[in-house]
């Protein structure tokens, strides 16, 4: 049978006040200073002490008879070498532990002490358990986050704005992790120009924190990096750690130019991430950060340089429309006696007007010539855009312009075709003509003259040829005359 | 590159103070032009800085020196 026979319940009975003992009717005979204790009365001390002074503990040992009642508690024994405590975790909880408890491991338990009078003895109630080493750093973790943070290095006045355009640009990581690959490839992608310096250091195991610390001391000395990444990619809580140690916070604390941290995934948070002037949920992000942060200022400085020239402009404009209005003026002035002053005031003024704008446009040509012209080639990536798109268009054209040609020539040698096979001797022959040759073939007879009776001739019909000999010859006669 | 411009940040901020007092526009003529020139500097100045940097990787050694870095971290960065 189990110690334990009997569960405790929870929420914990109220201890029960004891009831007043019962005092024999006399006084207890000559020993005024001996103090005689019920069995009650003494477990209720004990439990007084106990359980006040040990009203929160934690402590670590390795798990042995775990039993869950059907009461869902569950009882076990925690121990060490060379000692043991009975213990008992509630139901509510038991369910709360994010792992199962098990025989044979080693835990960081939270709990108080409690007496349970009926069997005389004591016990740990557990509230919380963790895995040994993860406890016992968690701990260390909220330590020396409120130490940090009463220290302010967490205040957001510290943070500083990241430059916008990083001259160098600093990764204090492994260079065996992903963290490297995934910073590289989206700078790769988006920052053609950046100048990368990597600091390799450990990110886990023994005396990666500070190997890192190092680093950052290292790389912000490199002269020109005026930012700094450091991270790796994702892991075990274990993995990420060495960004959780106070050596690492100082350092980037510490750090004289502004810092991403970028540990691990989306919700892996670190000390690093706090104390860092920026947070990067990713490596990748990190990256992105920087690049956006670049790609803002190229679409400042554009807009800006864009309402620079339009400003300029706009002024030139309105000094052009007074400097003819003045003009107009004048010249009216000029036909009317009565305006006489004021057209002179105007003409002078507009003399005077216009001689400023001649001087400053004639000594401001050349230059402001110079000055669109680069105004012009900042947008010279639009322009050749334009011109590619003209480019493509005019192939098209050209194309249709052949595609035309083409047809033309077609249609002009079907036209062709048609007429030279009207004229064919052939198409002659197939309507019953027939052409007669000299015998040798090497002339056409076109007048009866050209034979003498007795020759032989060919004549060509559609079909075939017949060789015949003249047997008599007729003069033309008047109506064939051509 | 010219030694009245500070840096990067402050280019922009002077560009910035320029365009805005152009644009109010009741500037005279002279200083709108020399306005507008020192503008235009600071415009080529930023877009200068832009392009000027060159893609360079490199490696700070626990010696504290400088070396490319290997091909395989580029090599890998290309491909992807």
């Amino acid at each position: 049978m189990s110690l334990f026979d009997l569960p405790f319940e929870e929420p914990e009975p109220e201890p029960k006040p004891e009831p007043e003992p019962e005092r024999p009717a006399r006084k207890p005979p000559a020993a005024p200073q001996r103090r005689i204790h019920t069995v009650s009365e003494l477990s209720g001390r004990i439990r007084m002490l106990l359980e006040e002074e040990l009203f929160e503990v934690w402590v670590e040992g390795e798990l042995s008879n775990c039993k869950v009642w059907n009461t869902g508690h569950m009882y076990f024994t925690l121990k060490d070498a060379n000692a043991q405590i009975k213990g008992v975790m509630f139901r509510s909880s038991l369910l709360r532990l994010r792992f199962k408890p098990q025989d044979g491991l080693r835990v960081v338990a939270r709990g108080r002490v409690t007496v349970y009078d009926p069997k005389g003895e004591y016990q740990l109630v557990c509230e919380h358990f963790e895995p040994e080493g993860l406890g016992a750093r968690q701990l260390a973790f909220d330590q020396l986050k409120q130490r940090l943070a009463r220290e302010g290095l967490f205040d957001e006045r510290r943070k500083r704005a990241l430059p916008a355009l990083p001259r160098k640009i600093g990764v204090v990581t492994s260079l065996d992790g992903a963290a490297v690959r995934d910073i590289l490839k989206v700078l790769g992608r988006r920052y053609a120009n950046a100048h990368v310096v990597i600091r390799p250091t450990r990110v886990q195991g023994e005396g990666a924190a500070l190997d890192i610390a190092r680093g950052l001391a290292a790389i912000a000395r490199v002269g020109g990096v005026d930012v700094v990444i450091v991270g790796r990619g994702g892991g075990s809580i274990e993995d990420l750690w060495a960004f959780n140690e106070e050596v690492v916070a100082r350092a980037i604390a510490g750090c004289p130019v502004p810092t991403i941290s970028a540990v691990g995934h989306e919700t892996d948070v670190t000390m690093a991430d706090f104390v860092a002037d920026v947070r990067a949920p990713t490596p990748s992000a990190a990256a992105e950060i920087v690049v956006s942060r670049h790609d803002d200022f190229l679409a400042r400085i554009d807009r800006l340089t864009r309402r620079l020239a339009a400003a300029i402009d706009n002024r030139r404009h309105r000094l052009e429309s007074r400097l003819r209005m003045l003009e107009a003026r004048s010249g009216m002035a000029g036909t009317r006696g009565r305006l006489a002053m004021r057209g002179r005031h105007a003409a002078e003024l507009t003399h005077e007007l216009g001689r400023v704008m001649r001087a400053h446009l004639a000594r401001r040509e050349r230059s402001y010539q110079r000055l669109r012209l680069t105004l012009e080639t900042f947008d010279l990536r639009r322009r050749l855009a334009g011109v590619r798109t003209r480019l493509i268009s005019g192939e098209g054209k050209l194309a249709s312009a052949i595609d035309r040609r083409v047809h033309g020539f077609e249609a002009h040698l079907g036209a062709a075709a048609a007429k030279l096979d009207s004229l064919s001797p052939l198409a002659v022959l197939a309507r019953g003509y027939a052409v007669c040759w000299n015998e040798d073939r090497t002339a056409v007879i076109r007048d009866a003259s050209s034979v003498a009776v007795g020759d032989t001739i060919t004549v060509t019909v559609q079909r075939g040829e017949l060789a015949c000999e003249v047997t008599e010859r007729k003069p033309p006669t008047e109506d064939h005359t051509p | 590159m010219d030694s009245t411009i500070k840096d990067f940040e402050a280019a922009i901020a002077e560009l910035e103070t320029i365009v805005k007092k152009l644009e109010e526009g009741d500037l005279p003529l002279e200083s709108s032009l020399q306005l507008y020139e020192r503008g235009v500097q600071l415009s080529r100045f930023c877009h200068a800085r832009l392009e000027e940097a060159e893609r360079r990787i490199e490696i700070l050694n626990e010696r504290g020196q400088l070396k490319p870095a290997p091909a395989s971290l580029t090599e890998d960065e290309s491909k992807a």
